[in-house]
């Protein structure tokens, strides 16, 4: 660097220095006189004596709010892979095993399964349907795994399940909502929001919450799952393309080569620098920064989400289809944006809704093939980070928003045309692994037929409660202020898994 | 020298201010206040223990007579008058942390223990939170200073007199011919408006200016687009496949009122109430929509009755928040914790809302038909034959049923189904053979008319109407004629006064076992008057105008629609929260401690409720009206958290000054927001420079004493609309259904929704961003990155954010990169035929004013470089001309080009300055 550019490179630093401090003491501490700050505060340092030690606390800054921020303690994971089965894959078929159900297959319901019960679709006595795929106990936990994930089941080992997860929506948009940001309406920001709210961005040049999708429809909620809520706008999941720009406007127009951007973004930031001398206003240096970075993110984006240059057997491995759009491609993506420092990479996979309406939405048809479109990359995922050293600090979660039914869709009143199973929020499975969870363990069981569960109940804020707890926030004290008090991801509710927590 | 006089006199000022500081703490006798000195402290330090939800000890600081009362060790904590008999005293003042208040936190300060005492000494008075107290006519301080234009300096100048900072000098024209231009119509006047300004000499010329501004058409298009933040005003219903609603006519009726300068109290009361005035027009019931931007869910499987309570909770807290500047959010589970609002109060307030006809109907029921001048003469003829003929009652309730087919039961709101279900998307009423279905406690006075909505499959079903049970006496039946789609059909009942349960029974023998094809589809049935004079030529004619009203498609909209007396729907408090553990019955009304402001005359629906909020002794409307337009001029509210001036929001930082425009907006300018608006851009305070000063950022940095113009990003609405007023592309096409300007593939991939982005053609591309089309789920890519509100909820504030994101939007959308070709095309077409007058043009087209030199020489060294790079490829230049039919462009107009794409993205046009 020039002397002169150390000059402005030392005036950008002491002017965000006291734009920060003017910015922190106006949203947090002196303007708030009586509070949205100090609740904010109070809460996060545990009001009302329940916490002891103070702890960093989470603050906005408007001027650098990516910056790289510490959580409450030190977690034991530093990035969260979410895979997402949007529509709700049946743990009846993948793992939840129930001979039981086998024998009443083709049965009438018990009317106890139906009464003061509200189903999406079912309407009148539906039959029962048995598994529709062989089980075996897998790896030394002897893990029940069907044999349509024959190469998820050589990994049984790494993961803790959850076998009794539970939720209190029956349809998909609401149902993915809780998952993802605590509450079922739209208008609360998604748990990568949170996750970069509170830690910011490691890696300056690129999108601290990444989304990749896949399966030819974005979730049934929409892009609320990922969006900030009442969190600055700034904190949103920025969706990452296979296809086309891999940001939205990272590539330069036609005939714009990298020399021509570098020299129209020095003239810019020339005539801003210009325009900061005679106003004096810090923000003009943010901008400043803030189209450094954009010229940086062009260059480090599109390097991370071209997969070309991986090498053949990692292609093998995963069973990418490089040019495509699937959820194999996504899910190397997402290791290598996790390698490169991004925070929360949130992967949703649509189709996975099993009714038996038609022969894609079909257990013994449909599912088969989604089944084979993703067990063998989220194999990968898990096998490949753990060669790079990288499991121990990412969890995995594998999840969807609800269960399946272990009767028989009967829609409208007639019996579906396909083998399917309705919505069901009482019992499903979800699967998590890395970033300090057990490996080869099970929490929590359903009865016999799956239909409820009977011990180690969870449901969606213990998992989210979990997911912070893993990253070093306590989801209690993590929290924001909005509509006149402190909210947070969990609600008024969540309890950590510790049972699944090595 | 008039400089060093006034110098001067901030010193005396300051002398004597300091002196009476001084005075003020040292005097024992000092009033305690107990809004600015007690409630701060109890709030920060003491209610997260001691509040509404939790009472430890049970000691509760929310009320006064909580406060006061025993606590559970059988005495009270506080004794007015006796601060030493009080055990509040000594839990604050003790040594022993176990014994100390508040528990394991830091003591209270030697300052805050003493206020304690003085207040407890002066008879522990409690005093109301300044927002919840009627506005009264402020005294405009007596201040003098040759910078001072009106009343607003006023009040600015006498605190930064107390502060000791000097206010700026007023902006050059070229700024302040910008900023007043963005501030009132979002975007660039004529070129004629900006260059009589210019160039005039005439004192007033800023004035004329203003006026102008303030009449011209597109200042409704600008406060429009602030308003459908609060409407949450969107395209599309939400949720999952979030399929289009048409509902444009509100966003046009918006623009309308702004530019008929509405007064802000009929704004309000007809979005309101508008369905509830006498004889209300086609746009008061248009306005209403307002209430039906909440979102619908036509998701599969999900419950109407949960998503219709959903809407009437949204509408609730968007009343609150957009319009009263309050977070009633909280109340819908336990009592406010701070402010003075009950738990019960919260579901009286819903009341209000709660007997609306909408249900969460896939077709938006009810919708309000928009019909062509030729039917809307017809139809008041119709009504005014009805009204001689009959009554003036039937003759309003025709008219209603035709423009909103209302009162009908939904299909999926019928009761005793049998043999049925509600099908698809939650929508019609599914019946087999022998189904049956039932209109519970349906007023029959009169009524001898029923009317269908529906789809039958095959032809020989047949449906008969039975009073009060299903094998009741038949009072009608209908031959179903087959359809193609849904339709309309009728037949005759007998009449019979009073209340009854009506069954229906439905038959097709032919098909009765075939359980697909024995079906028919209900979307709702009406029980209505038929029209009067039965047998005569005049009801042959106007029967057939009837039907031709009713089956005529016309352009409609989502309105408000009352419940009739038959229909109303009881209101239960929510035990926590929750719509499963109903408490209490309700019945309409507003929270107590601001139920002055209820006029004695009110209505117990929506209309007395508007009349409430529009009242002049209501504490909140125009505070937060006048707080929400200072705000968009000055970026940020006299209160900052717009939307909460309860105790928990931030403290006004001039709130004579608030309150004087307020109480002056209800009284002297009659609601006017123009002339509130104009007051407001009039002032000294308004024009100053933006300069920061050094001693401003010693002594001011937040810039909350106004001794600067605030520097500001535009909003993503602005970005857009100036880069389309520079380019010369602008439309100046006004209304109409939302248009879809460019935007990169693959935005929209709801499921269940075939619907897909079609870039708007021709000059639709190009209108204002206003118009632009909103879908919720999947909002307008770089507004969204703009800060731009996704339109889920009310949102009373846009957070203005930094990101890279919004680099690359102004670099490389295609949008703009287009809008930069248009925009060097007009430099090189106006600026002459040297590249520098062609550079200093474009800026001037952007600014007002001569470029600099030192920042011509960058633009000059960019396109010298750019034409360098350009002569070297004749495809990059091609490619990013964009020339068609061509395989060669001059450099020069490629280099021109990339430099009016960085001129487009520098600091002071991002800026509002």
């Amino acid at each position: 660097m020039t002397q002169k550019e150390l000059n402005i490179q030392k005036l950008l630093n002491e002017a965000r220095e006291r734009s920060l401090h003017a910015h922190t003491r106006r949203h947090f501490l002196k303007e708030s006189a009586m509070g949205l700050g100090a609740l904010a505060m109070g809460a996060l340092l545990g009001s009302c004596g329940s916490r002891g030690a103070a702890s960093p606390t989470v603050m906005f800054d408007p001027a650098r709010p990516l910056l790289p921020k510490p959580p409450h303690f030190p977690g034991k994971a530093k990035s969260v892979i979410f895979l997402h089965m949007a529509g709700a894959p049946s743990q009846l078929e993948l793992f939840d095993y129930k001979p039981a159900l086998m024998k009443m297959d083709g049965q009438d319901c018990p009317q106890s399964f139906l009464e003061g019960r509200q189903f999406a679709f079912i309407r009148g006595i539906p039959k029962m349907l048995g598994p529709q795929a062989n089980f075996a106990q897998r790896g030394q936990s002897g893990a029940w795994v069907s044999d349509r994930l024959p190469h998820f089941s050589t990994v049984a080992d790494e993961v803790s399940f959850l076998k009794a997860m539970t939720t209190d929506q029956f349809n998909h948009a609401p149902a993915q909502l809780l998952v993802h940001t605590g509450g079922p309406r739209l208008g609360r920001p998604s748990i990568g929001s949170w996750v970069t709210y509170g830690l910011g961005t490691e890696n300056q040049n690129l999108p601290g919450f990444v989304v990749l999708t896949s399966g030819g429809n974005n979730p049934d909620a929409g892009k609320s799952v990922w969006g900030s809520g009442f969190l600055p706008s700034v904190y949103q999941g920025v969706q990452c393309r296979s296809d086309g720009d891999p940001v939205l406007f990272i590539k330069d127009p036609d005939g714009v080569n990298r020399d021509l951007r570098k020299a129209s973004i020095d003239a810019i930031n020339n005539v801003n620098k210009q325009e900061f001398e005679e106003y004096q206003d810090p923000e003009i240096l943010s901008r400043i920064s803030q189209y450094e970075m954009a010229y940086r993110m062009q260059i480090t984006a599109p390097d991370v989400m071209n997969i070309n240059n991986e090498p053949e057997y990692i292609h093998e491995m995963y069973g990418t289809k490089p040019g495509k759009t699937c959820f194999a491609n996504n899910v190397l993506l997402a290791r290598k944006l996790v390698e490169k420092g991004v925070r929360f990479v949130q992967l949703f996979d649509w189709g996975w809704d099993s009714h038996g309406a038609g022969a894609n939405e079909a257990l013994n048809l449909g599912f088969i093939n989604k089944c084979r479109s993703v067990d063998k990359a989220m194999t990968a995922l898990l096998l490949d980070l753990k060669q790079r050293g990288l499991l121990e600090e990412t969890l995995v979660v594998w999840a969807g928003e609800f269960g399946r039914t272990p009767m028989q869709e009967r829609r409208d009143g007639a019996v579906n045309p396909f083998k399917g199973r309705d919505h069901h929020t009482e019992a499903f499975t979800v699967w998590l692994a890395g970033g300090g969870i057990k490996k080869g363990y099970t929490h929590g069981e359903t009865d016999e037929i799956g239909y409820t569960t009977v011990s180690g109940k969870t449901d969606n804020h213990d998992l989210q409660a979990t997911i912070l707890h893993q990253l070093g926030f306590d989801h209690e004290r993590f929290t924001y202020p909005f509509q006149g008090r402190p909210f947070r991801l969990t609600d008024v509710a969540g309890k950590v898994i510790h049972d699944i927590i090595a | 020298m008039k400089l060093m006089n006034k110098k001067k006199l901030v010193f005396l000022v300051a002398i004597v201010a300091i002196g009476f500081v001084v005075v003020r703490f040292t005097t024992s006798d000092r009033q305690v206040d107990f809004s600015t000195d007690v409630k701060p402290i109890l709030n920060k330090k003491c209610i997260t223990c001691h509040g509404g939800v939790r009472a430890k000890a049970g000691f509760s600081v929310l009320f006064r007579e909580e406060a006061l009362a025993n606590t559970e060790s059988g005495k009270p904590a506080i004794v007015p008058g006796d601060p030493d008999a009080s055990e509040l005293m000594r839990r604050i003042s003790i040594d022993d942390p176990e014994e100390r208040m508040p528990y394991k936190h830091e003591p209270l300060s030697k300052e805050e223990i003493s206020i304690f005492r003085k207040w407890i000494k002066q008879g522990a008075r409690w005093g109301d939170h300044w927002a919840y107290v009627p506005v009264k006519p402020q005294t405009v301080p007596d201040v003098e200073s040759p910078w001072i234009i009106n009343d607003v300096d006023k009040f600015i100048y006498q605190k930064l007199e107390e502060q000791e900072i000097e206010p700026s000098a007023l902006a050059d024209k070229a700024t302040i011919l910008r900023r007043v231009s963005l501030d009132l119509i979002g975007m660039y006047p004529s070129k004629e408006t900006a260059n009589k300004f210019l160039t005039s000499n005439d004192p007033k010329a800023y004035e004329t200016l203003v006026d102008s501004l303030l009449a011209s058409k597109h200042f409704g298009e600008k406060w429009t687009s602030m308003w459908l933040d609060l409407a949450r005003y969107a395209d599309s219903k939400g949720y999952e496949a979030d399929h289009e609603r048409q509902i444009w006519e509100y966003r046009d009726w918006l623009i309308k009122a702004f530019n008929d300068d509405k007064p802000y109290d009929v704004f309000l009361t007809e979005q309101l109430a508008g369905d509830l005035l006498p004889n209300p027009t086609d746009a008061q019931y248009v306005a209403t929509a307002f209430s039906r931007n909440s979102m619908n869910n036509d998701e599969g499987g999900t419950d109407n009755e949960e998503f219709r309570v959903a809407a009437v909770i949204d509408r609730v807290n968007t009343t609150w928040e957009a319009l009263m500047g309050t977070t009633f959010g909280c109340v819908q589970c336990h009592s406010h914790p701070y402010d003075p609002f009950k738990h019960d109060e919260y579901y009286s307030f819903l009341a209000y809302f709660n007997n609306t006809r909408d249900e969460d109907q896939p077709p938006e029921f009810p919708v309000y038909k928009l019909f062509n001048d030729t039917l809307k003469q017809q139809l008041n003829k119709l009504v005014s034959w009805v009204k001689e003929n009959s009554s003036e009652e039937d003759a309003k309730e025709i008219k209603l049923f035709l423009q909103t087919s209302q009162p009908a039961v939904y299909g999926s709101s019928t009761d005793s189904i049998k043999n049925g279900f509600i099908s698809g998307n939650n929508g019609p009423l599914a019946l087999h053979h022998n189904g049956s279905f039932m209109l519970k406690k349906i007023n029959m006075d009169g009524r001898n008319q029923v009317i269908f909505r529906y789809f039958v499959l095959q032809n020989g079903a047949t449906i008969s109407a039975h009073l009060d049970s299903p094998n009741g006496p038949v009072i009608g039946k209908w031959n179903v004629p087959k359809t193609k789609g849904t339709q309309l059909g009728t037949f005759e009942v007998k009449t019979d006064n009073g209340i009854h349960d009506i069954y229906f029974t439905y038959e097709n023998r032919a098909f009765a076992h075939d359980e697909e094809q024995d079906r028919i589809y209900i979307e709702f049935v009406a029980l209505t008057k038929d029209l009067p004079a039965k047998g005569t030529p005049a009801y042959a004619a106007n029967k057939k105008i009837y039907w031709k009203l009713l089956e005529t498609p016309q352009d409609n909209v989502p309105v408000m629609v009352e419940n009739p007396k038959d229909f109303h729907r009881k209101t239960f408090v929510f035990e926590k929260g929750n719509r499963f553990t109903p408490g209490k019955e309700v019945q309409p009304g507003v929270p107590n401690s601001l139920a002055a402001a209820m006029p004695k005359d009110a209505p117990k629906n929506r209309l007395g409720m508007a009349m409430w909020l529009t009242d002049q002794k209501n504490p909140l409307v125009s505070r937060t009206a006048v707080n929400r337009f200072w705000e968009q001029l000055f970026g940020t509210g006299l209160v900052e958290t717009l939307e909460d001036m309860g105790t928990q929001g931030t403290l006004p930082t001039h709130q004579e000054l608030l309150d004087h425009y307020s109480w002056k907006m209800m009284n002297d300018y009659k609601w006017s927001m123009k002339r509130l608006i104009k007051e407001f851009v009039m002032s000294a305070t308004y024009r100053q420079d933006s300069k920061v000063r050094d001693d401003l950022n010693e002594k001011d940095p937040n810039n909350k004493y106004y001794a600067r113009a605030p520097r500001l990003r535009l909003h993503a609405e602005q970005v857009r609309d100036q880069a389309l007023c520079v380019s010369g592309m602008l439309s100046d096409k006004m209304y109409g259904p939302g248009v879809m300007p460019w935007q990169p593939a693959g935005i929209w991939m709801n499921p269940y929704n075939s619907e897909s982005w079609k870039t708007s053609e021709g000059e639709d591309q190009y209108r204002r961003s206003v118009y632009t089309y909103v879908k919720r789920t999947a909002g307008y890519p770089s507004a969204i990155t703009f800060d731009g509100s996704q339109r889920i909820v009310c949102t009373p504030r846009r957070i203005r954010t930094n990101t890279p994101l919004q680099a690359l939007v102004t670099l490389n959308d295609s949008v703009y990169v287009d809008l930069a070709g248009h925009f060097s095309s007009r430099m090189a077409k106006e600026g002459g035929n040297d590249v520098k007058s062609q550079i200093a043009k474009g800026y001037e087209m952007m600014l007002y004013k001569p470029i600099p030199q030192q920042k011509l020489d960058v633009f000059l060294n960019l396109y010298e470089k750019a034409v360098a790079e350009f002569k070297t490829s004749d495809s990059a230049a091609v490619a990013f001309t964009k020339t068609v039919g061509k395989t060669k462009e001059t450099p020069e107009k490629a280099a021109l080009k990339l430099v009016a794409n960085a001129m487009l993205n520098i600091d002071e046009v991002i800026t509002k300055n």
